[in-house]
């Protein structure tokens, strides 16, 4: 009797990270590589409200790059994305220099840097679409404070629309970027800097010549973080623009989800989402890649 | 080269003093080394005289000049430090170009001095490699070069050779040592090992809790340590320091010591006016374990060489020589002998005392006498 209830005991204490693991496992496999899986199944039929399984090859994919609106989303997410990624990481690796300094008060400043990262992307577009809103927020008052000459109409004006996003999504991760760079800069031997300061570098000449050029792998990982982060971007857009005014703010993103759901051409929306997993990808696996290789390296 | 002079430096962080009133003066071609426990402010010391750390009080002179206010780069002072501290994204040519950079040299210039450094330190294949390329021996050479390029007025290194094997610390230790001999340079170093220091200074100073104990050639800072601290902390084995009397003796002076079983043993001391007024009072003899040895090792014209049985306690063979153990006064003493002594465990042995190299400490300030 005690023999069988040891060997139950024993089989539980061997088996039982496997047995909490396993459903957060199985739902991992099934919502995310099922559902990849499905996506690409999907974007080779001719759904359209509905899914259907008629394989029409890659018809969709065809549809889609002659699609006007599919190629103005692109467009936005260059513009976004190199914006956002090269401002973001310029932004960030200054403020973390500047904190750097030693100066005082840096345990009350980092966290005011930090906090935009906890809001949610929808906070923030809700926040900047009201702060921007020529009727509502900045230009009304400056209006009201006397300068009524001043205008801020860009995000109701289709050619500088896009631009607005890149503010709210600088605003957002730029302190994150900061914090990573901020950490890059904390690991550098601070004896490197007492030897340039006698080698008779100048701070400027110690920041460009020697630490800069050792903050490369923060360079990398912030530029996967962003860049992945740009190209999801959904929330922003839709709180922020809704995609407006017309298309001028459209991302992959939000067309994937309108030509999805909302205007009954799943197959191509489906396709949009293989091409958005397959750009990530892209940027994301040599970063893995490289991480892994270095660290059996090391 | 230059002459350097510290003048009642202090320093505190908040209320904390680190370093308490330093005097210390060095002239051209100087090798001063500074020992002293951890945390006693060695680094702190070095880091003023270069400039990476403010003065609270006092002056900094280099070559007659005041140069508290100076910036790091225009006092002229390179540094070896601890860690090297290389530039990791540069090769190793660079590195070493990098301060004559920094200072407008023409490039041409630059690489002939790189050049004819790399070939003084023998690094010249390794000038394309990044430091981390390199090992810890060839780490140390290059961090050198960077120093020896610019040929300053003052070399600062920083226990620059604590990272690395027993072996090659040996063989840089020689190796600065000819390079101080060849250039001539004035050279502040910090270390934590004595045989290091008593090999390459021309004078040491021993600090202990941010105050200066001693500043001193080896040879004074052995022979006639300031006070107990110093005896205790240079030489290894450490000087034996034993609780004696101070008793008149045939009109002249000698320590009384006691043995385990009683016995009491006399040992006259030299220049006997120095104790006159110590007689009857308790003090400290302080007598390095080479200076007691075996009879037929003993300076045989030595006025001062006394010999007395003692039993020996534990024999601690180290090839050339053994270390015989007994005890005086309450204390383990450590006599250095020839490796066939005859010493036995157990047993009594003749130990000469060689007098003439005793030193007495008060034992209340633990001064010497
Ligand atoms: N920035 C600082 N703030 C406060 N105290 C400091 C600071 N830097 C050093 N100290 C203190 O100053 C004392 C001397 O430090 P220092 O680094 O000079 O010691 P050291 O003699 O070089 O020791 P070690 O042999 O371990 O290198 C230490 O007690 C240390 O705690
Ligand atoms: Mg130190």
């Amino acid at each position: 009797m005690t023999h069988t209830t040891d060997d139950w005991r024993g089989w539980v204490r061997h088996h039982l990270p496997k047995l909490v693991l396993s459903p957060s496992f199985a739902v991992t496999l099934f919502f995310v590589y099922g559902f990849i899986l499905y996506t690409g199944l999907l974007s080779l039929t001719s759904s359209r409200m509905m899914p259907n399984f008629n394989l029409i090859g890659f018809e969709n994919y065809s549809k889609l790059w002659q699609t006007l609106n599919w190629q103005v989303a692109l467009n936005n997410l260059a513009i976004f994305g190199t914006l956002y990624i090269v401002i973001c990481g310029l932004l960030g690796m200054f403020l973390a220099i500047l904190l750097d300094q030693k100066i005082r008060g840096e345990g009350f400043l980092r966290p005011i840097y930090l906090y935009p990262m906890a809001l949610s992307f929808i906070v923030t577009g809700t926040a900047w679409k009201w702060f921007l809103n020529p009727g509502l927020g900045l230009e009304k008052t400056m209006h009201e404070w006397g300068w009524t000459s001043f205008k801020f109409d860009w995000l109701i004006n289709s050619d500088m629309a896009i631009y607005t996003v890149v503010i709210a999504a600088v605003w957002q991760s730029s302190g994150f970027v900061m914090a990573m760079f901020l950490a890059g800069l904390r690991g550098i031997d601070s004896e490197q800097v007492k030897a340039a300061q006698l080698d008779g570098a100048s701070a400027v000449q110690t920041y460009w010549r020697i630490i800069i050029p050792q903050l490369r792998p923060v360079f990398l990982s912030a530029f996967v973080v962003l860049a992945h982060m740009a190209i999801k971007s959904y929330d922003l857009v839709v709180a922020l623009t809704g995609g407006g005014p017309g298309n001028a703010t459209e991302v992959p993103a939000t067309f994937m989800y309108s030509y999805t759901f909302t205007r009954n051409q799943m197959g191509v929306g489906a396709a949009s989402a293989m091409i958005m997993l397959m750009t990530i990808a892209a940027i994301i696996v040599p970063y893995l890649y490289a991480e892994t290789r270095e660290q059996r390296h090391d | 080269m230059a002459s350097l002079e510290i003048r009642n430096v202090c320093k505190s962080y908040g209320s904390v003093d680190v370093l308490k009133s330093i005097n210390i003066a060095i002239n051209h071609g100087d090798f001063l080394v500074l020992v002293g426990p951890s945390g006693c402010g060695k680094s702190t010391l070095l880091s003023m005289i270069a400039g990476l750390d403010e003065i609270t009080s006092g002056e900094l002179v280099i070559d007659g000049e005041v140069v508290n206010d100076k910036h790091p780069s225009q006092r002229d002072i390179a540094m070896v430090f601890q860690s090297y501290a290389l530039y990791p994204n540069m090769s190793v040519e660079k590195n070493i170009a990098f301060g004559l950079e920094m200072r407008g040299v023409p490039k041409a210039e630059r690489d002939k001095k790189v050049e004819s450094v790399s070939q003084m330190l023998q690094i010249g294949p390794l000038l394309k490699r990044k430091p981390a390329q390199l090992s810890g021996g060839q780490r140390q050479r290059v961090a050198m070069g960077r120093a020896l390029v610019r040929e300053p007025k003052i070399f600062l290194f920083d226990e620059p050779l604590s990272n690395l094997d027993a072996k090659l610390r040996v063989d840089m230790r020689t190796e600065i040592k000819k390079l101080h001999q060849r250039l001539g340079a004035t050279i502040v170093y910090v270390t934590h090992d004595q045989i290091e220091a008593m090999t390459l200074a021309t004078r040491i100073a021993i600090m202990k809790a941010g105050i200066l104990q001693q500043l001193g050639t080896p040879q004074e800072v052995y022979d006639t340590p300031n006070n107990v601290f110093v005896a205790s902390f240079m030489g290894s084995p450490s000087m034996n320091l034993i609780p004696a009397t101070v008793v008149a003796h045939q009109n002249s002076v000698a320590a009384r010591l006691t043995s385990p079983q009683g016995n009491e043993l006399i040992l006259p001391l030299p220049q006997p006016e120095r104790y006159q007024t110590w007689i009857d009072k308790p003090v400290i003899l302080g007598i390095r374990p080479e200076a007691i040895t075996d009879m037929s090792s003993a300076e045989p014209n030595n006025p001062w060489v006394f010999p007395a049985d003692c039993q020996v306690d534990v024999t601690e063979p180290t090839g050339a020589d053994v270390y015989v153990l007994t005890t005086l006064g309450g204390k383990e003493i450590v006599a250095r002998m020839r490796s066939n002594c005859g010493a036995v465990v157990g047993q009594k042995t003749p130990f000469a005392f060689n007098m003439a190299k005793a030193v007495l400490f008060d034992p209340q300030t633990e001064n010497r006498i």
